[in-house]
């Protein structure tokens, strides 16, 4: 088993790419992760998700999004579009290398959106959602009322701002600054709009419009930091999550050994 | 798929059986990692912040790796093990193990790997927060070091008690409401006073061993550049009331032979993260960089490199962008 890191050519970026190697993989999983800077904070546990599945013969690719964490470019000139077509490239990419193998699209978040939409148009043999968001607007409004909370711990009454301020700002059509990545009114725009396919906000109805195995799950505090809760810290980030892999890596095996309408 | 950009490089290093990952941001003009003659192989790196990436908060350390390599420096960005991609068993006493020194060892001989496998003539290495902890100790241990940029460090070593979720709420409280603010003004001054019968001495819960690696950083006479982001109730320099003055005892441990400058970043937290915060950062770590390493080195520059500093230089950011 090898971690490769590599860089993979977008149009106008280099996305930060790590390819868990497995000799004689059962499956390929390509994840979609944290948006932005809740990256940062659950980078852990999420590389960690992916060695769970490496070390179970599963092939893993995971990867920073356009203008975030490792890949190139400026993170306020990126869409929702940029990063979809990011999902669609790697997907297609991680299809062609082994077109035998079942292809599982798992996202977090705002991930959850982009492979739910991937998923819609026909790409994938199962999907795992973890916490999706009706649309991204949900997911960044989340982040925002976190990252306002963590702020006003360190700012006196007179310098405090609320989640409203910065709303009106966006809105106002001003970029705001959110754990240092400036937000966009352009994004804050878009997220409305960004949303969940119909159908796909309950697994049941999923799985049968999909006729392919969909489990959606909302994580718990427990699972933070990829669950939100709070002010991330406390040493969430090096907590054992074991117990939250070992349940999803079992329905994977099972969704992609008894995948549905397949006899 | 591809190890490298136009200006970025993945790299790993893999001795004494410890494999770890990073990003090389290859310095300006250069086509070649050798094309630099030797004295202006210097490197910066950057250890991980905490818990943290080797991007940081904001990606910030990915922002002033550019602009180091911009200016010509090699700049590189490394995970260490059980931190961003480099793997080693979970560790949940992480910050102990950080705080007692844990990663020092391991980071001073990569540091030794980098430099022989990028042909430097050594490095300057950066550390934020439980990364400055790490930077201490590995500069002390190191040969190869040739300086150390370190923001908001921390001395002491955290109480159980505050690692507590009660008292997390306890500071939220009090941070938010009117008498929690009052009561833990009174609780401030109480330990000031009894901050103020202990004299000059360092309190109980110091991290004493980490004051003794700053001691020998200090006799090494490496130019060391310390960043403080203003907290809420400690401006400038001097420490929150009750508290321990750090700064003030770092000075005095170090000698005129030392070359420790001080800057107070205004308008940024501790992440140094936001637009203010990491232009400031940017720019005094590029002037600091000038002076003791310049890359075109004349009669002038090598004669501001070799003198004797010691300064203290409290300044305000925001106003002193305004002047410029």
């Amino acid at each position: 088993m090898s971690e490769q890191a590599d860089y993979f050519e977008v149009p106008g970026a280099h996305l930060y790419t790590v390819l868990h190697d497995v000799a004689a993989p059962v499956a390929r999983v390509l994840l979609v992760g944290p948006f932005a800077s809740e990256r940062q904070n659950s980078y852990g546990p999420w590389v960690r998700w992916a060695r769970y599945l490496a070390d179970r013969q599963v092939e893993v690719l995971r990867y920073d999004y356009r203008g975030i964490g490792e890949s190139t470019g400026a993170f306020e000139e990126m869409t929702f579009s940029d990063w979809h077509e990011d999902v669609r490239l790697l997907s297609s990419w991680l299809n062609e290398r082994s077109p035998n193998l079942p292809l599982l699209l798992h996202g977090l978040e705002v991930g959850a959106l982009l492979v739910g939409r991937i998923f819609d148009e026909g790409i994938g043999d199962a999907l795992l959602l973890w916490s999706p968001t009706p649309n991204a607007n949900v997911a960044l409004r989340s982040t925002l009322l976190r990252w306002v909370g963590l702020e006003q711990l360190l700012r006196y009454s007179e310098d405090r701002k609320t989640a409203g301020d910065y709303i009106r700002k966006l809105e106002q059509g001003s970029s705001v600054e959110v754990e240092g990545y400036q937000w966009s009114p352009g994004l804050w725009r878009d997220s409305f709009t960004f949303e969940l396919p119909s159908g796909m906000d309950d697994e049941t109805n999923a799985t049968l419009k999909y006729e392919r195995p969909v489990k959606i799950a909302i994580l718990s505090a427990d699972a933070a930091p990829l669950a939100k809760k709070g002010i991330v810290g406390g040493g969430d980030e090096i907590k054992d999550l074991s117990w939250l892999y070992s349940d999803n890596f079992e329905w994977i095996s099972e969704a992609l050994t008894n995948p549905v309408g397949r006899a | 798929m591809a190890v490298t950009t136009g200006s970025r490089e993945l790299f790993t290093l893999d001795g004494q059986g410890v494999l770890l990952k990073g990003t090389y941001h290859r310095p300006r003009q250069l086509k070649s990692s050798t094309e630099l003659s030797k004295p202006d192989r210097l490197g910066v790196l950057f250890l991980n912040s905490l818990f943290l990436p080797r991007t940081a908060t904001g990606d910030s350390a990915v922002y002033w790796a550019e602009a180091f390599a911009a200016s010509g420096y090699h700049a590189f960005r490394m995970d260490l093990p059980g931190l961003g991609d480099s793997d080693a068993p979970l560790n949940t006493a992480l910050l102990d193990f950080i705080n007692a020194g844990g990663y020092g060892a391991i980071a001073s001989a990569k540091v030794k790997e980098l430099v022989a496998r990028f042909d430097l003539d050594g490095v300057v290495i950066v550390g934020h927060c439980a990364g400055a902890v790490t930077a201490l100790h590995a500069a002390a241990a190191s040969e190869a070091c040739r300086g150390l940029v370190i923001l908001d460090p921390y001395f002491y070593l955290p109480q159980q008690l505050k690692k507590s979720k009660a008292w997390k709420r306890l500071v939220r409280w009090a941070a938010s409401s009117a008498l929690g603010g009052a009561l833990s003004t009174a609780y401030d001054r109480l330990k000031d006073l009894r901050l103020s019968l202990r004299g000059k001495r360092p309190p109980g819960n110091a991290n004493f061993a980490l004051l003794r690696r700053w001691s020998e950083v200090a006799a090494k006479g490496l130019p060391v550049i310390l960043f403080k982001a203003p907290g809420r109730k400690s401006p400038g320099t001097k420490p929150r009331v009750g508290e321990f003055n750090y700064i003030q005892h770092l000075l005095s441990l170090s000698d005129r032979k030392n070359q420790v400058e001080i800057q107070v970043i205004e308008n940024t937290d501790h992440s140094f993260a936001n637009l203010a915060g990491r232009s400031a950062i940017r720019d005094h770590v590029q002037r600091w960089l000038e002076i003791h390493f310049p890359l075109e080195p004349s009669i002038e520059s090598t004669e501001v490199s070799t003198k004797v500093v010691v300064t203290v230089n409290e300044m305000n950011y925001g106003k002193h962008a305004e002047c410029l």
